[in-house]
């Protein structure tokens, strides 16, 4: 099984280090989503980033090539899955303040105007709607050495911010009300993790699919969370569950033909049962005498 | 004494208390004691997503952000807090596991651990039983006394002003009243305060005791 791995790592080898890469990086922000039980604002951003491509199809095919700069639409297309998921993921910026909107309202806006957007768009177009479902349906497979260098960049740099800065995040994630007594601009902290979950997800999205990028948003922080008896411990393990399960998934959808996304983010489900099995029964162990 | 701007007295005093200036006189303070090391603030609740494993540790650590320090003075810091709350040997307990009186220990812990010269709370005893309520207040009061820790902490319950503090500051309509116990605690400050009678007795050892209804009672 695995030497039919490594046969096919010459041809493959782009897409496999793509969702490696994605795993990791969207792991790491992941913890911070399930910390602040944001779970499906993931997801929001996710169709947010996908509407950004629809328009950005929808755009090369019917406006002058003059008018997009001189750029093609499948160059625009992954600046514009970057820029809709971060407005999005910045529109959902808890505020708290009485007499707006709940946050969970502006993320259920977002996720369903997104969703119907981009179909809509694209609706006219075969190809568009191709490209629209293979988003939503994630395939992995077609990465370049480009988004590897570019996702090898993005690791290291959230890797350090969140090295560098964790007992911050933990502490304005866990309690902002503390974070702000201790003195930290808590506005301006929401406006970056909500900037950098923008950037990585709409980077994400275009080389995995929708489905890859949000499981592997929130499946290894859901496991990690199950796991560990410590918030900031949900740091390494969610990464390394999320590569771990990138790799054992590669490896099976390889060896039995099957869609190296999928077979991943169906991985990480089981194995979030089983982490919440593991979980009931430590708590059982716990409350017993 | 009159402060700039309006708003809930707790948030005032924690983050404008540098506006709050005299009408009259002079207020002394040292403008070191307001630098963010040298105070603690205790919330009044703390918004933890409860599906989210924490230990008292962890927890209490959280409290050190902004401030420089090695391992060893970090844990030193943590050790100190907790034994100062009264949760010695609790720090690798599971945060949800604790009591609501411990978990508004370990609150306190959590501003102790930056070894504050003030400690601001805010409600410290909202949702406690009595038991607790008094426990958490008598370790306050050690702590003041012990380790010259000002404490100042907000609160509704006049009886538990009356009860435990040294001064009190009554703000109402933008105002703030204040003074010594004995002097800020009486009916008729009480009554512009609150719009209702209250009652005020004190004790010949300084003690005031208020209650609902009209009259001062000096024993």
């Amino acid at each position: 099984m695995i030497e039919n791995f490594l046969s096919s790592w010459h041809l493959f080898h782009n897409s496999y280090l793509a969702g490696w890469l994605i795993g990791l990086i969207l792991a790491l922000i992941g913890v911070l989503v399930v910390a602040r039980n944001q779970i499906f604002i993931g997801v929001a951003v996710s169709q947010a980033s996908a509407f950004g491509i629809a328009l950005t199809m929808w755009l090369g095919a019917e406006l002058p090539a003059g008018l997009l700069l001189g750029f093609n639409a499948e160059s625009l297309s992954p600046v514009m899955a970057v820029i809709f998921s971060m407005i999005a993921a910045l529109l959902t910026v808890p505020g708290g303040e009485t007499g707006k909107e709940t946050p969970e309202a502006i993320t259920g806006w977002v996720y369903l105007f997104a969703g119907s957007g981009a179909i809509l768009i694209v609706s006219h177009s075969p190809l568009g709607l191709e490209e629209i479902y293979r988003l939503l349906s994630s395939s992995i497979i077609g990465a370049s050495a480009t988004d590897v260098l570019i996702l090898t960049v993005l690791l290291l740099v959230t890797t350090i911010f969140v090295g560098t800065s964790h007992r911050r995040l933990l502490l304005f994630t866990l309690d902002p009300a503390m974070a702000a007594a201790v003195g930290m601009k808590i506005k301006l902290w929401g406006l970056l993790i909500s900037s950098v979950l923008g950037l990585a997800v709409g980077l994400a999205i275009r080389t995995s699919g929708m489905l890859y990028t949000f499981g592997c948003l929130v499946l290894p922080a859901l496991i990690a969370k199950s796991l560990c008896r410590e918030v900031r411990a949900m740091f390494l393990v969610a990464p390394l569950v999320s590569l771990g399960a990138g790799v054992l998934g590669f490896i099976l959808a390889n060896h039995y033909d099957f869609p190296p996304a999928q077979m991943t983010v169906a991985l990480l489900c089981l194995f979030l049962c089983l982490a919440w099995a593991w979980r009931r029964f430590r708590n059982d162990l716990i409350k017993s005498p | 004494m009159k402060r700039k701007k309006r708003g809930p007295a707790p948030r005032l005093l924690w983050t404008r208390l540098e506006e709050v200036w005299p009408q009259q006189g002079r207020i002394l303070t040292a403008p070191e004691l307001f630098r963010r090391e040298n105070l603690g603030f205790v919330p009044q609740r703390c918004d933890l997503n409860p599906t989210l494993s924490t230990t008292v540790r962890e927890f209490v650590l959280l409290g050190l952000v902004g401030l420089r320090g090695h391992r060893r003075d970090r844990e030193a810091r943590l050790a100190w807090a907790l034994d100062q709350a009264g949760l010695g040997g609790m720090a690798e307990k599971d945060y949800w596991s604790l009591s609501g009186g411990q978990r508004q220990r370990a609150l306190v812990a959590r501003a102790l651990v930056r070894r504050p010269r003030i400690l601001f709370l805010d409600e410290p005893t909202k949702g406690l039983d009595l038991a607790a309520e008094d426990a958490l207040m008598q370790s306050l009061t050690d702590l003041n006394r012990r380790e010259s820790l000002t404490v100042l902490f907000i609160t509704h319950d006049l009886t538990l002003a009356a009860r435990y503090a040294s001064h009190v500051a009554l703000f109402h309509n933008g105002k703030v009243e204040g003074g010594s116990i004995a002097d800020a605690m009486n009916p008729e400050r009480l009554l512009s305060t609150y719009g209702v009678p209250i009652a005020v007795s004190q004790e010949t050892a300084g003690k005031v005791t208020v209650s609902m209804g009209r009259g001062t009672d000096n024993q």
